[in-house]
């Protein structure tokens, strides 16, 4: 085990160099001059040259890559060339807020999206199934836009059940006044394609061999599906959780902006907004690594729960 | 104790202690920005959020008469007006006594007076390069000795402040003295500028480059809260000066109300100004409907569920109590047509036929109604309503007239080839190319401005990127068309002028205009003072020339609609002040 996750660590480096390359190419070739919107509104090629100058990309592209290979090295990407706020300081205080909506929605989203999906997939063909089916079908065509400014438009403003926006100071208050309906919202968005893709890894799990030696043996029912059942559709269920976490962070940015919430999709926005390459940098790089590391732990949790997978 | 020590104490207590005419802190008043925040040096902001927040805190040497149209200067922290001499090149100022910065541990707990020192200090700010100020250009070439210093700033990477400037000096405690290179009666817009109020050395200092997040002042608020990008919190300064409002009316029906609710009453009144940034216009709108905020700018696509098709309140908002304030925004929107592309350019009559026929061309009325729904009027000159300078009874000579433009077009030889589309009088392709961006209201205006072409026969493509990419092709005279907007820094021509002064090419003449006449007229305009009607003639002249020429294609100022809650008293929008709140107040509500 010790050899496997040492091996994958190693192969993270050439990965994050290809990562490191691309945003710094993309960057370069189409982020813009920042020296132009941070000169103001009257400025001489002179002032410009100085900003250039100072935020250091007058250098040679080499230079310039160097300095960004040695800022992921030392975790220090220095400060946002639009606001001077340090980068560090950043991506803490907007992991907060991002975080008090996400974990909720994973935590709740998961059991929600599973529990229906052993559900359905156990009355599969009926009528139920059917409905059921149809439903997600409409709900995943349906962009999150129209999911957020009807769902603010009725439970927020209408119905009064929540802020229309905001985000306080307590955590409790952010969680259970300001995140509810975010939450809400994310729920109804993420249900329908998870409801129908955990039901099919449930599908396929339920017509094996096993199944049907399990019942003949006489084991009760309940113990079919959320024990032998569940256990064997998991892997695949984890792998989709796994390698979608680090885009949820980012993938929430709608989310963010309707509801005023200062999170990190939202700073990810406003960083390109403004070509602030130094936030837009860290943040590329830290979901490369998350994405990585989430892989890597979905293959550890692979062992945990089958221990006929073999890592190599 | 000794007597001397004990006037000492109750000096410095009274100095501290809060003023008993501070403002209530149960008023509380709920706003938002539309866009975030980028920090508050007023040193290095441009944005007019940031700078909105800077105006509360940061008291400048002059400020703006709240009510007074068009916009008026009055002093601020100087005692009274400037003592002018030199034809404009000397200004000297005396500043007001016992003004205090607020509370901080870089004052090492000691009440910290304003001083002439502090304006020294402020102004040399923006022309240090390691600040990197957008508003370095209001200081730049400007002061005598001031260029200097920034010159050796460059080479050694530090801008000396305790070198002596004789362009900007502290005569003693409380006086200060400007001297101008030339001529220069402009100077008292920038000692209004609401970036240019005073910061303490010791402050800036101690906070290096987290000053940004640490705006001291001697301003009527302060900065209690700030989440970046989500919200801001001013409370009242408890030890401000005794300021008691007390404006006239300009002659305007609104200011009756304004000045009946607010008049001797001291300044500040509102106790804390609560500010979200809400960058949605459906969460805005909403959060105003549902009475989480007291007042708010009716977004554009929230325009029907304010206003009528006459513009007034709908009946459900008026028998609520909420008010409406309109006004034409100082500011305009205009496409700048560059002088150095080789197909548009030029002075040449078939270049100017050209751009003459391209401004005739494109539909205003439709923009207006289509693209801005309504809520904006047509720019007849570069100067804005509400700017001096300004002539309502002003007419653009290139109003829209298709007719004209074919006939023109063909006078001049711009035949239409076999695909129905003109080409240049020698033959050759004729292609306009028009730098765009990528939002909505972008796609809009580039449909317009193709049906506008098509019309006249001009074939015109768009070329989409991102503002600071077409901003660097612009000052090197390489944008052939590109949309743009000015709003106004201080309430006079001049701001809107030197758009299309030639020397500006490559820092804010996008159009790269040259013209020796309008240069020449520009040049005498600015040794004048701003009440001379003989400046007032020129910018009419100058107006003129750039419309014959065909340097712009003027398009609009938008239009402001402010619904206001029935306990939000004395609002009146300010061409140039943004922190209005500074001069009013709330009424107990729920």
């Amino acid at each position: 085990m010790g050899g496997y996750i040492v091996r994958r660590l190693w192969q993270m480096i050439p990965t994050m160099l290809g990562v490191v390359l691309l945003v710094f190419v993309l960057f370069n070739w189409v982020g813009g001059d920042p020296a132009y919107v941070l000169a103001g509104k009257i400025s001489s090629h002179e002032q410009i040259e100085n900003i250039r100058r100072q935020l250091g990309i007058d250098q040679p592209y080499y230079v310039q890559l160097g300095i960004f290979l040695k800022q992921i090295v030392t975790a220090n990407f220095g400060s946002s060339w639009s606001t001077n706020e340090k980068v560090s300081h950043i991506l803490l205080t907007r992991l907060g807020p991002s975080l008090t909506v996400l974990v909720p929605l994973l935590i709740l989203g998961t059991l929600i999206s599973i529990g229906l999906a052993l559900a359905v997939a156990y009355v599969r063909g009926s009528l139920t199934d059917r409905m059921v089916m149809i439903v997600c079908t409409v709900g995943l065509s349906i962009s999150i836009l129209v999911y957020i400014i009807v769902f603010q438009y009725v439970f927020a403003y209408k119905l009064g059940w929540f802020p229309v926006q905001g985000w306080g100071d307590s955590f409790w208050q952010n969680l259970v006044v300001y995140a509810s309906l975010p939450i809400l919202i994310a729920l109804a968005v993420s249900i329908a394609p998870d409801l129908r893709l955990y039901r099919t890894f449930v599908l396929d799990e339920i017509n094996q061999d096993y199944v049907r030696t399990a019942r003949a043996k006489g084991v009760s029912e309940n113990r079919v599906i959320w024990v032998h059942v569940l256990r064997n559709a998991s892997i695949p269920i984890i792998t989709y959780l796994m390698s979608g976490l680090p885009g949820l962070l980012l993938g929430s940015f709608l989310i963010e902006r309707f509801f005023s919430i200062p999170g990190i999709g939202r700073e990810v926005i406003l960083a390109v907004e403004r070509s602030d390459f130094p936030v837009i940098k860290a943040i590329t790089v830290y979901v490369a690594f998350a994405t990585i590391f989430t892989n890597l732990l979905a293959d550890l949790t692979y062992k945990a729960v089958d221990p006929r997978v073999q890592l190599k | 104790m000794p007597f001397v020590l004990v006037v000492a104490v109750i000096a410095i207590g009274t100095v501290l202690a809060p003023s008993a005419r501070a403002a209530d802190p149960a008023k509380v008043l709920h706003i938002i920005f539309p866009a975030a925040e980028t920090g508050f040096d007023p040193a290095r902001v441009s944005d007019t959020y940031s700078a909105t927040v800077d105006e509360a805190i940061f008291d400048r040497l002059y400020t703006y008469d709240y009510l007074a149209r068009p916009a008026k200067i009055v002093p601020m922290t100087a005692e009274s007006m400037p003592e002018i001499s030199d034809h404009g090149r000397t200004y000297v100022i005396h500043l007001k006594h016992g003004i205090y910065f607020t509370p901080d541990p870089a004052f090492g707990g000691k009440p910290r007076e304003l001083t002439a020192a502090d304006y020294v200090y402020t102004f040399e700010r923006f022309a240090d390069p390691a600040n990197h100020s957008p508003w370095a250009f209001l200081v730049q070439d400007r002061f005598v000795g001031l260029d200097g210093e920034v010159d050796k700033a460059k080479k050694t990477g530090k801008f000396d402040y305790d070198a002596r400037i004789p362009g900007i000096e502290a005569l003693d405690r409380y006086t200060l003295r400007f001297e101008l290179k030339r001529p220069d009666y402009l100077l008292l817009y920038t000692l209004a500028h609401t970036s240019f109020g005073a910061v303490a050395r010791e402050v800036v200092e101690k906070y290096g480059n987290d000053i940004e997040a640490h705006p001291v002042g001697t301003g009527p608020y302060m900065l209690a809260q700030w989440r970046r990008a989500a919200k801001i919190v001013l409370v009242a300064n408890p030890h401000y000066r005794h300021e008691v409002w007390d404006f006239r009316s300009s002659g305007e029906a609104w200011d009756a109300a304004v000045i009946a609710a607010m008049k001797g009453k001291t300044i500040p009144q509102i106790g804390k100004v609560e500010i979200s940034i809400v960058e949605e216009s459906q969460s805005a709108w909403l959060a105003f409907e549902r009475g989480e905020l007291d007042l708010l700018a009716v977004p554009a696509t929230f325009r029907a569920q304010a206003l009528d098709a006459g513009n007034h309140l709908l009946p459900k908002w008026a028998s609520q109590g909420v008010t409406l304030y309109r006004m034409v925004l100082p500011s305009i929107t205009y496409v700048a047509l560059d002088f150095r592309d080789p197909l548009l350019g030029g002075f040449s009559k078939e270049k100017i036929a050209l751009r003459r026929a391209i401004i005739m061309g494109y539909d205003i009325g439709d923009d207006i109604r289509v693209l801005r729904k309504g809520q904006a009027v047509q720019a007849q000159m570069p100067i804005p309503e509400g700017v001096v300078g300004f002539d309502p009874a002003w007419r653009n000579v290139n109003q829209y007239d298709p007719e004209l433009a074919n006939e023109l077009l063909d006078y001049f030889g711009y035949r239409k080839g076999p695909d129905g589309y003109r080409r240049l009088p020698d033959g050759k392709p004729l292609t306009l190319r028009m730098a765009t961006g990528t939002t909505a209201i972008d796609r809009e205006s580039d449909e317009l401005w193709k049906r506008s072409m098509d019309a006249i026969g001009l074939r015109m493509v768009f070329e989409q990127g991102k503002f600071s990419d077409h901003l660097k092709a612009a000052r090197a005279c390489q944008l052939m068309m590109w949309g743009q907007a000015w709003s106004a820094d201080y309430p006079d021509g001049d701001d809107f002028m030197q758009l299309l002064y030639g020397p500006n090419t490559g820092q804010s003449n996008n159009g790269c205009y040259e013209s020796k006449s309008f240069d020449s007229m520009y040049e005498k305009s600015r040794e004048l003072p701003p009440d001379s009607p003989e400046r007032e003639r020129l910018y009419l002249d100058m107006t003129r020339q750039a419309e014959v020429d065909g340097a712009w294609s003027l398009d609009v100022s938008p239009i402001s609609n402010v619904v206001i809650r029935p306990w939000v008293l004395g609002y009146k929008r300010h061409p140039i002040l943004n922190a209005w709140f500074v001069y009013m107040d709330v009424l107990p509500h729920h």
